[in-house]
């Protein structure tokens, strides 16, 4: 049975960019920044292309975001998606990802995709609720941290991982959303012939007013700050076992490492 | 009658019928010959032209024409005994195009050559000498084919060659015996009957094996892409490297059939060596086995039956096989250009190919290492940035950026630079050159790597660039010349070469060996002046394969990023080789060089010699900071 599988992306800043916080005290300098595709989306989009391959059926790229995106979308079509879309909005201290979840599933509804896929979280502020969210607004089971997507009879096999290696399996009928986790599978390269066969691909924008819900953030962020280097040295004195005996309180009490 | 020294016998008359037998056999080997090159020659003209091919200047084409097919050059230069042996034969050729005209034409009775004039006679005695020297030579290369039987000739011993050189050695004893008879005689008429046999028979022997090069060879070398290892640029939206016969352009064609297996390309070719799949004769053999049975309008892929689909990837493109080959085929265009075309359609699945291209892509540098390295590393260094004021503007590349080893060579080049008083600043940012990219064949990275950077680079203003990579070096000058025009770039050996006057002159008489690059020596012709600053340093000694037949290190064409070699390590048989010379310390002038040989170097048994970018070497030399 053929899939349509919607994968919602995201752009943000390339990890070695110099940041630089602006002058509202509350975002980061926007000139300079180079973006890239956030990388534990670019693990959704392949596992879409790899459903896509062994089941058919169409991958529609979705990202929410100003001009600037359409690159990754772009780079999504090069890669296998088949068509991608859009939503116009801008990007800064003033979205959440409860207004980013709301546009995205205002885009994905009449669509009526069989499997949602979307990054864990972003690299640039780290939420982790979009995908998440996007489940319960489009009333979709839901399975987070996952390395691996099977089609089964009925649904989805899908395998998650959690803590100290272990890895837990779960069995998910279908609509659901998946919050993917980075590494689970190879990813593919981008190729000259993907760029020009995505050259014919449709590409549509929707500004973000015209899907008509509220994206008024309801967590306000207040401030962003540079982590403050604080490295500082002790040295133990008194013979050597009164300093490891020293060491050893305070990797226990102090670093609470042991 | 006396036989009459001077001039070979000929037979006084011929009857109709002889005259009759000898049109016949002369048409029928033309037509043998004619039918079989025909195919040959559709097949060539059929491929798809060559986009970028231009004619002029003819300058560099009639020079190497000149040095490589009528002085045979490169033949006798790279094997020096056979090479001879193959040019005796080769100039026997060319002087005997005068003498079978002029024996065709007395079976005729219309020989032009008089023997009673001073020309004629002359001339016969020339050709004697000639013929004298290709029997000989002939004999040698048969003896070495069947006897010597050399490994880089393959293992299948070719008969046709057998025939072939027994053909020639005939029309050269026939020649020479008609001296020793007695003109008009019988003996006369038998020889000069041997000789139109040995000469018909042979004509038709040409177009379906390889003593085809006798045709196409010149051809070839006189057409060549004019550079070495020159990729030529995409043609059009449908193009993407070598993906199937349709992608074969003329000049492939005609190189594909112009090679006469001679196998100095895998004899000198660092995967061949080390008991990889490759080998690049039979890549360009497949390619005409490809265009024998499939033709150039197939759309069946390169990779597979004809060519193994790894081949091409386990190239360190060192060009040694493009270097040596005598009869002009290139082979980096090929080798590139099949990993173009099963790159650019994703059809190359390799896990640590892939990744190094994603590596480069969010990263820009493929040791996946962090911008915020790189900034560090200036501010450590002290390195002032690039604002256009300074003479020069360094180009870090990914080594010198990020590989501990890389850093120290830059750390030890500023500081000549500043002992010389030449001003230098560096880029705010760089990105990789592209250079893996490129020869591994991804088309759309590497144009993307190209373009960021020149837009760097043009923003900045710099004009003058030095690196301490010779692959960026390569890179930057010649393939950024697809996407715009890249600065002037050298190669710090070649920079600090021009300075040696000023640097200082070492004491140690201790012995140096000195490793070529590929992509400094055979890519950009720079031998001595990296030799020049090592006999500051010390005693320079070269080793066995040096200059121009220099043996890879192993990391050229992306490899270094693709992980496990298969067989042996080409970097293990080359230090080793280096270690040999009981050098005390081995000269690089290439980060990746550097890599490589640090780590087999180390691996070998004997007490590894110290390893030193020429950089260093000449460093060790200045006076200390306090």
């Amino acid at each position: 049975m053929p899939m349509k599988i919607v994968v919602a992306i995201k752009q943000v800043p390339e990890s070695g960019s110099p940041f630089r916080i602006d002058g509202s005290g509350r975002w980061i300098e926007e000139i300079d920044l180079n973006y890239t595709l956030n990388e534990s989306d670019a693990y959704a989009l392949e596992q879409a292309l790899q459903l896509k391959e062994q089941h058919g059926g169409e991958v529609v790229a979705l990202s929410a975001g100003p001009d600037r995106v359409q690159s990754v979308l772009r780079d999504a079509l090069a890669k296998g998606a088949d068509r991608a879309m859009h939503i116009r909005c801008g990007d800064g201290p003033d979205r959440d990802a409860l207004g980013t979840a709301r546009l995205l599933a205002a885009a994905i509804r009449p669509e009526s995709p069989d499997l949602v896929l979307t990054g864990l979280q972003s690299d640039d502020v780290g939420h982790g609720q979009t995908g998440v969210l996007l489940a319960e607004l489009l009333g979709m089971p839901h399975a987070s941290l996952i390395l691996q997507v099977e089609k089964s009879e009925t649904g989805l096999n899908v395998k998650r991982e959690l803590e100290e290696g272990w890895l837990q399996m779960i069995e998910l009928p279908m609509p659901a959303v998946l919050t993917i986790q980075s590494g689970g599978n190879k990813l593919r390269y981008a190729t000259l012939m993907g760029i020009k066969r995505a050259k014919t691909k449709e590409m549509r924008s929707i500004d973000a007013p015209e899907l008509g819900v509220d994206t008024a953030a309801v967590a306000v962020l207040d401030h962003v700050s540079t982590i403050r280097k604080q490295k500082s040295g002790q040295i133990l004195t008194g013979t050597p076992a009164q300093a490891a005996a020293a060491l050893v309180e305070k990797l226990q009490f102090e670093a609470r490492v042991l | 009658m006396m036989p009459s020294f001077g001039t070979p016998a000929e037979p006084a008359y011929f009857s109709l019928a002889e005259k009759l037998i000898f049109v016949a056999l002369a048409t029928a080997s033309i037509c043998a010959f004619w039918l079989r090159f025909r195919t040959v020659l559709a097949i060539i003209l059929k491929a798809r032209p060559d986009a970028d091919f231009k004619l002029l200047p003819l300058t560099t084409r009639l020079k190497d024409f000149f040095w490589e097919v009528l002085c045979q050059a490169k033949v006798v230069r790279q094997r020096p005994l056979p090479g001879l042996a193959h040019a005796f034969v080769f100039w026997a050729f060319l002087v005997f195009a005068l003498v079978t005209l002029n024996h065709c034409a007395v079976g005729l009775g219309i020989g032009f050559l008089e023997s009673s004039g001073w020309l004629g006679r002359f001339y016969f005695y020339l050709a004697a000498l000639f013929a004298a020297a290709c029997a000989v030579g002939i004999a040698a290369l048969f003896v070495r084919r069947f006897l010597v039987r050399p490994q880089w000739l393959g293992k299948k011993l070719s008969y046709e060659s057998g025939v072939i050189a027994m053909l020639i050695f005939v029309l050269m004893a026939t020649y020479l015996g008609a001296f020793w008879v007695t003109p008009a005689s019988a003996g006369a008429r038998i020889l000069w009957w041997l000789h139109t046999l040995a000469l018909f028979s042979f004509l038709p022997l040409i177009p379906h094996t390889k003593h085809l090069h006798l045709v196409l060879s010149p051809v070839s070398v006189f057409l060549s892409r004019g550079s070495f290892s020159h990729i030529p640029p995409l043609a059009g939206d449908e193009d993407f490297g070598l993906v199937a016969g349709t992608d074969l352009t003329r000049l492939a064609a005609l190189q594909a059939y112009s090679c006469v297996e001679c196998g100095r390309c895998t004899e000198h070719c660092p995967a061949a060596n080390t008991g990889k799949v490759l080998n690049p004769k039979e890549i360009v053999l497949g390619l005409r086995s490809y265009l024998n049975e499939s033709g150039p309008a197939s759309t069946d892929l390169l990779l597979g039956r004809f060519i193994p689909p790894e081949a091409p990837f386990q190239c360190t493109t060192c060009g040694a096989c493009e270097f040596q080959c005598p009869v002009g085929v290139e082979h980096l265009p090929l080798m590139i250009g099949l990993r173009r075309g099963a790159v650019n359609t994703g059809a190359w699945e390799d896990e640590a190919g892939g990744k190094l291209f994603n590596t480069l892509e969010r990263m820009g540098n493929p040791l996946g290492s962090s911008a915020a390295e790189r900034d560090k590393l200036i501010q450590k260094l002290k390195l002032p940035l690039f604002d256009g004021s300074q003479e020069y503007c360094l180009w870090l590349g990914c080594m010198g950026a990020y590989d501990p080893k890389g850093r120290e060579i830059i750390a030890d080049l500023t500081r000549i630079l500043d002992h010389l008083g030449t001003s230098y600043g560096v880029l705010r940012k760089e990105r990789c050159s592209g250079d893996s990219a490129r020869r591994l064949g991804n088309d759309l990275l590497f144009q993307q790597l190209a373009e960021t950077n020149l837009e760097t680079i043009g923003q900045a203003g710099a004009k003058k660039m030095l690196s301490i990579c010779p692959h960026c070096v390569r890179t930057i000058q010649e393939d950024w010349k697809e996407f715009g025009t890249p600065p002037a770039i050298e190669h710090h050996t070649e920079f600090l070469a021009r300075h040696a006057g000023r640097l200082p002159r070492q004491q140690s008489k201790d012995k140096i060996v000195y490793h070529d690059p590929c992509y400094l020596g055979r890519y950009r012709d720079v031998y001595d002046e990296p030799r020049e600053l090592v006999s500051l340093a010390g005693t320079l000694t070269e080793a066995p394969r040096s200059r121009e037949r220099s043996f890879c290190c192993g990391a050229g064409g992306g490899l270094t990023f693709l992980g496990e070699e298969t067989g042996e390590r080409v970097s293990h048989h080359r230090a080793e080789e280096l270690a040999r010379t009981g050098a005390k310390t081995v000269a690089a002038a290439c980060p990746f060089c550097n890599t490589m040989l640090r780590d087999a170097l180390a691996a070998g048994s004997a007490p590894a010699p110290e390893l030193l970018d020429i950089a260093q070497l000449v460093a060790r030399g200045l006076p200390d900071k306090n």
